[in-house]
C-alpha cells in the first residue's frame, strides 16, 4: 500500500504500471484501519490472526464493504 | 502440528515481536537461537511454520525474516521514527500500524509512490497529521497474500 500526493498521482501510477486502480483511503481512514488491524493485542504472546469473519467485520465497521474488501473467493458484486 | 511445536512457535513469535517493539529491528535466526537456547534448525522450522501461517514473511534465499507485520527487516520507503528508535514499515498502512501497535507518537517519512516527492506524516497523541495525500490499496483484500511483498 503506497501513499500518493493525490488521486491524480494514483491514476498516473496505475497507467504507468498497467495496473487496475484499487481502493483509495484517506489518511484518517488509513489510520483508523491501522488502529483496528494492529491493535495492542498483537503484542500478546497468545495473539492469533483474525478469522475471515472478524476481518470482514472490522472492514465493515470502517465502511469498507465493497467487493474489494471481501475475503471470500466465491462472492460476487 | 504437535503441542511442542505450537509452544515453540509461540515463544519464537513472542521473541521476534518483543525485539521489534524494543529496538525496531527484527532478530536473525542465529540471534533467536542464542537468545532462546534453541537449536538453529528448530528456529528455522519455527520461522517456516510461522510463515505458513502468515505470521512472518521470510527471505526466500536464506530463511531470515523479511517481515513481521507491521515491521520490515529491510529498509523500505517507509521510515518510521519514534523517540526511542527508528524502523521501517512494509507499506503506509504498516507504518501507521507501528504507531498503533506501540501506542507511541511517530513520524513517517515516505514519498509519493508516483512522483517521488518527499512526504511526511506524524501520529501525535493518537491523531494523524501531516502532508495531504491518499492511500492506495492496489490488490483486493482476498489477494493480499498472493504477493505480500508487492502488496
Amino acid at each position: 500500500m503506497l501513499f500518493f500526493r493525490s488521486e491524480e498521482h494514483v491514476d498516473r501510477w496505475c497507467r504507468q504500471w498497467n495496473l487496475p486502480k484499487g481502493a483509495l483511503l484517506s489518511l484518517d481512514q488509513g489510520w483508523r484501519l491501522a488502529q483496528a488491524w494492529y491493535g495492542p493485542d498483537r503484542r500478546e504472546p497468545d495473539w492469533r490472526r483474525k478469522t475471515v469473519d472478524e476481518a470482514e467485520a472490522l472492514f465493515a465497521e470502517l465502511g469498507l464493504t465493497s467487493h474489494f474488501w471481501s475475503l471470500r473467493a466465491n462472492t460476487t458484486g | 502440528m504437535d503441542q511442542t511445536s505450537q509452544e515453540l512457535d509461540r515463544h519464537v513469535r513472542k521473541f521476534v515481536y518483543d525485539q521489534a517493539m524494543q529496538r525496531g529491528s527484527l532478530p536473525s535466526l542465529a540471534e533467536t537461537s542464542t537468545a532462546l537456547s534453541i537449536s538453529l534448525a528448530d528456529v528455522q522450522s519455527a520461522f517456516q511454520r510461522l510463515a505458513v501461517r502468515h505470521i512472518l514473511v521470510l527471505q526466500p534465499e536464506n530463511g531470515e525474516i523479511l517481515m513481521a507485520n507491521p515491521f520490515s527487516a529491510v529498509p523500505t520507503p517507509f521510515l518510521v521514527e519514534l523517540e526511542a528508535f527508528s524502523c521501517f514499515g512494509n507499506c503506509i498502512w504498516d507504518s501507521l500500524g507501528i504507531a498503533a501497535l506501540l501506542e507511541r507518537d511517530v513520524r513517517i517519512k515516505t514519498a509519493c509512490g508516483d512522483c517521488g516527492t518527499a512526504l511526511e506524516l506524524s501520529v501525535v497523541d493518537g491523531r494523524v497529521q501531516g502532508d495531504l495525500g491518499i492511500i492506495h490499496f492496489a490488490l483486493p483484500a482476498l489477494r493480499w497474500w498472493e504477493d505480500i511483498v508487492f502488496n
